[in-house]
């Protein structure tokens, strides 16, 4: 199942284009493929959300841009993490897993209980 | 880690960027939607389909890079929201944003302009190099303390062989003289003076056209001829100023070697000075260099005449106090060894600048602190308005921190508010400060040293901003912060419940009014103390009548005036055509003005051993109806008439302290002296006593003083004095025409009223006076402002507090004794505290006043009833308002 319009909860996006991000300095497209890619075509990120996203990260310096070319040889905008951005995904990841391991649980006890 | 700009730098750069961010973000997004039709081509659809689907798939770009716009420039949008919110607020307040403009416009100018004119005396650099090594020594009688008296040649000659402090010493004449310069377009008045060749080298300052003087430029046979100073006119060589090069000689690049006739001898030009140089002594258009060698031969001009002033250049490593207790101990050596020469004469050294900077130190201090007092009174006024109107402001404060405003978000838009109103306010400040320089430096004309050029000091109007603007937003600030969100509950229910004002926070406020009526008062008592000695200065009788009294001056050239007989011949001829002028009452003729004699002579009555020191009085030398003229009383014996031959004894007439001082017994009349350094000269006998006269207007007493006559005695500088029947001005014009019958190659200088003179003689006495009450009435003026808001204010916020206790049967008169009493109290307290600040005002002004007492009772006491008249009147208007505040009204506006 596709779930195109699946809304994120608010700082997820941000979340998974820095984790994206991590392994290597990646254009817009390149971030939403993967994550697409990665999500097992389950997530799709809004084109109309990443860009927005991208822009208010650089203004806060988590990420910084520049103009690069691709393997297909064709000019791109490259985003990479700042330091800042790096520690700021890490302390993120560590509150969503925690976030999400709870939620687990709870939700897998209510399953059995009932 | 590549280095980048600081972060909102970059913003400001990306806003001026838009067309480059957009473009960028165009390339972005299409290379986005490129990418994607590949894919959708790879996964086998047409070319025209994957395109059509892929941008589809995007959505609409525009939209997109409008929200990528938002999120670049959110800041930016916020920052205008709060300047707009701030100008919007202001607009809004309008009271409240016209007294806090007003009082910072106030504050903020006439601090800059007063600064800029104490920067300019007392902290610029005089217009030579390495100005801390120069010295200037002066001398005089010992009577004459506090002035820079000139020296005798033989002192200076005697200082130069003693001293080790000083790489070199140059003396020049004391005072500026009066010069006719013969130029193609008819005589013109110019200043010169006679320096000695290393005058300028000792300065430091090189010329800007030419050189300045050699040694072998000195012309030997400068000498002081009793009766005024005058010089064998033989230099021939001239260096000028750079006033007079552009006035004189229109900025001739080729003046050097061109000829100058000044006072009838031609003489050749071979130096121009730099502009921005100003001589110790004041403007001057022609230098001449001098040789004191022929004067200290001659025994008599040696060291019984006074006419020089000297400057030194100390030796690296020389301190100026080391160099003036040199100065100081070669001076008790020679008055030990020339005890009847020097024995009532002093000697001191001081820096050159303190010499220029002259009487105009202390008035200048007095004026500093009075404009600081305003600045204080401004700080203290802003901060209790921006104060009353965060406290008025603190519900609004509640709600939107309820709403979910940060703390900090409330702290920007008041940061920015006062930023706004900070800049109109210093855009203002300073208009005023151009407007008050321009006046200022009118009134001081003539008043302040001649090197002292005032300009506005743009860090200084900074400073005085920023300073304002800190207490203002400090003040302002501590309501918003105490609104943080674990209090905002309580605020609006406070609010809601109608209670009225702290207590802590008002009794800030009438702290900050307090603060304001005692700066106010120690003002006013300055202003008083000054205006009062002004008066006593102005109104104390001079011994003379200067009203209706026409005024001015004619110097007969050397060249053509060569023989005495000729000054005296012409003199006698002027004074007879001005007689005859109708509306002339009388007329004179003298060396001097009264209140202008600079002439001391040494006085040794007959039978004083030679060996003693010579006491000094003032001397001069007038015709026959200078005392009728003047309406100088005579007391005894007669005044000079014609059996006062140029052939028979010599006579004087003295004033009466002088006859005093002299002749204690009262047997002046007939007594002989003999007047002047030489010891040989002919007995001049008293015949006359005439009232005393003033000669320096700042002194209570009148210094003794000798009269010769002009018909013993010529001349050849006549100032004459026309005592007229109606205006003294409408025989300008007949007194002119009467000259060019005489000679037409003479001009008639400096004409004037008689009080006109002397009112410009009082210039540097009056600018004090002046500017404090000013000042006083501007610090009466914010603080009467401040106590009305504040009371304005403290009624407003307790109305429904008011409207209950009417509501429970209190009567008006029992409200407006609440806070008339509230009020008294605090303006009781200002005086209080006023009373330290009179204090001080009092020491600060000691050195100005003229016969009055510091701590002058009636002054206090006319300040004290000026303040508090005022301020009351500024607190009825709050009463008023209470009294009459309806009880259902008030009580249902909530």
């Amino acid at each position: 199942m596709g779930v195109r319009d699946f809304d994120l909860i608010q700082g997820t996006l941000d979340l998974l284009v820095l984790k994206c991000l991590g392994t290597g300095a990646n254009h817009g497209y390149g971030i939403a493929l993967r994550i697409h890619q990665l999500s097992e075509d389950a997530l799709r990120i809004e084109e109309g959300s990443l860009y927005p996203a991208l822009y208010r990260m650089e203004e806060q310096g988590l990420i910084e841009s520049e103009w690069g070319v691709t393997e297909n040889n064709r000019r791109a905008k490259f985003y990479s993490l700042t330091r800042k951005g790096r520690s700021v995904a890490d302390a993120e990841l560590d509150s969503w897993l925690r976030l999400s391991k709870a939620v687990t649980r709870v939700l897998r006890a209510l399953e059995q209980g009932a | 880690m590549p280095l980048r700009s600081p972060r909102f730098l970059r913003r400001i750069i990306a806003v001026f960027r838009w067309n480059v961010q957009d473009a960028d973000m165009d390339q972005e997004m299409a290379f986005h939607i490129d990418a994607m039709t590949r894919e959708y081509v790879r996964a086998g659809m047409s070319e025209a389909d994957a395109a059509r689907a892929a941008r589809k798939r995007f959505g609409n770009v525009r939209r997109h890079k409008e929200a990528g716009h938002d999120v670049r420039t959110a800041h930016l949008d916020q920052l205008l929201g709060d300047l707009k919110s701030g100008v919007r607020q202001l607009v809004h307040a309008r009271g409240f944003a016209s007294v806090a403009l007003i009082t910072l416009a106030l504050g903020i100018g006439v601090n800059a302009a007063v600064f800029a004119v104490v920067k300019s005396v007392l902290l610029d650099a005089l217009p030579y190099p390495d100005a801390d090594r120069l010295v200037r020594i002066s001398g005089g009688a010992a009577t004459q303390a506090g002035t820079l008296g000139p020296l005798s040649a033989g002192t200076v000659s005697d200082i130069g062989e003693r001293q080790r402090s000083f790489t070199s010493l140059a003396a020049f004449t004391a005072l500026p003289l009066e010069a006719t310069y013969g130029s193609e377009s008819g005589p013109q008045v110019t200043t010169i003076t006679w320096v000695e060749p290393q005058f300028f080298d000792t300065l430091g300052v090189a010329a800007r056209l030419g050189r300045t003087f050699r040694q072998d430029d000195a012309i030997n046979g400068l000498v002081p001829l009793s009766g005024g100073l005058a010089a064998q006119e033989t230099g021939g060589r001239v260096v000028l100023s750079h006033r007079a090069w552009t006035r004189l000689f229109a900025s001739d690049p080729n003046v050097i070697g061109r000829d100058a006739r000044v006072n009838s001898v031609t003489r050749t030009i071979i130096g121009v000075l730099p502009d921005g140089f100003v001589a110790p002594m004041g403007q001057v258009d022609f230098f001449l260099a001098f040789d004191r060698a022929p004067v200290v031969a001659n025994p008599i001009t040696a060291r019984r005449s006074q006419w020089l002033g000297l400057i030194g250049r100390l030796k690296p490593g020389i301190s100026q106090d080391a160099g003036a207790r040199e100065v100081e101990r070669i001076w008790s050596e020679l008055v030990r060894e020339y005890a009847a020469d020097n024995g009532s004469l002093t000697m001191r050294a001081m820096p050159l600048r303190t010499s220029m900077v002259g009487d105009t130190r202390a008035p200048l201090l007095v004026l500093m602190a009075s404009a600081s007092l305003v600045l204080l009174i401004t700080c203290a006024n802003l901060a209790a308005s921006l104060l009353s109107r965060a406290l008025s402001r603190k519900k609004e404060f509640a709600v939107r921190a309820a709403l979910g405003a940060g703390t900090s978000r409330l702290v920007r838009q008041l940061l920015t508010e006062s930023t706004v109103l900070a800049a109109i306010g210093g855009v203002a400040g300073m208009l005023l400060a151009i407007v008050a320089l321009d006046r200022i430096s009118d009134l001081a004309k003539g008043a302040l040293p001649v090197y002292a050029e005032p300009s506005l000091d743009w860090g200084a109007i900074l400073a005085t901003s920023a300073l304002a603007l800190c207490t203002g937003v400090l003040f302002g600030l501590a309501p918003a912060l105490s609104v943080s969100r674990s209090e905002t509950q309580r605020t609006l229910r406070d609010e809601s419940r109608g209670s009225s004002e702290g207590r802590h926070s008002r009794r800030l406020r009438g702290t900050l009014v307090a603060a304001q009526l005692a700066l106010c008062v120690s003002l006013l008592v300055g202003a008083g103390l000054l205006t009062r000695s002004l008066w006593a200065m102005t109104g104390a009788s001079l011994g003379f009548e200067p009203a209706n009294v026409l005024t001015g001056i004619v110097t007969l050239s050397p060249r053509n005036y060569r023989d005495p007989q000729l000054w005296l011949q012409f003199r006698q001829q002027f004074e007879e055509r001005i007689r005859a002028l109708p509306g002339v009452e009388s007329v004179a003729t003298a060396t001097s003005l009264p209140t202008a004699v600079r002439q001391r002579m040494g006085v040794s009555p007959e039978g004083t051993p030679a060996t003693e020191a010579q006491p000094f009085v003032l001397s001069t030398v007038v015709s026959d109806d200078y005392f009728r003229t003047l309406r100088i009383p005579l007391q005894q014996g007669r005044t000079f008439g014609a059996q006062d031959r140029p052939d028979s004894p010599r006579v004087v007439v003295v004033s009466e302290g002088m006859a005093r001082r002299f002749w204690p017994n009262g047997n002046a009349i007939g007594s002989r002296l003999r007047l002047g350094p030489d010891l040989d000269s002919p007995l001049v006998e008293v015949v006359g006593i005439v009232g005393d006269v003033r000669n320096d207007r700042a002194r209570r007493d009148a210094e003794p003083m000798a009269y010769a006559t002009t018909r013993q005695i010529p001349v050849p500088i006549i100032t004459f004095m026309v005592r007229t029947k109606g205006d003294p001005l409408a025989v300008v014009k007949p007194i002119e025409r009467e000259l060019a019958g005489l000679d037409r190659g003479l001009p008639l200088q400096q004409v004037m009223t008689l009080p006109a003179r002397l009112g410009d003689g009082l210039t540097g006495r009056r600018l004090p006076v002046l500017l404090m009450t000013a000042f006083g009435m501007l610090a009466l003026l914010l603080a009467t402002v401040g106590v009305y808001s504040l009371f304005a204010s403290m009624t407003a916020s307790r109305e429904r507090e008011f409207g209950v206790r009417m509501a429970l049967g209190s009567r008006p008169g029992a409200i407006a004794a609440l806070v008339l009493r509230q009020g008294i109290g605090w303006i009781a307290g200002g005086l209080v505290m006023g009373a330290f600040g009179i204090v001080i005002v009092a020491r600060l002004v000691r050195d100005l006043l003229y016969q009055v007492s510091p701590f002058d009772p009636m002054t206090v006491a006319v300040s004290i009833a000026i303040l508090v008249t005022c301020a009351t009147l500024a607190l009825l208007i709050p009463v008023r308002r209470a009294t009459r505040v309806d009880a259902a009204v008030a009580l249902r506006a909530q």
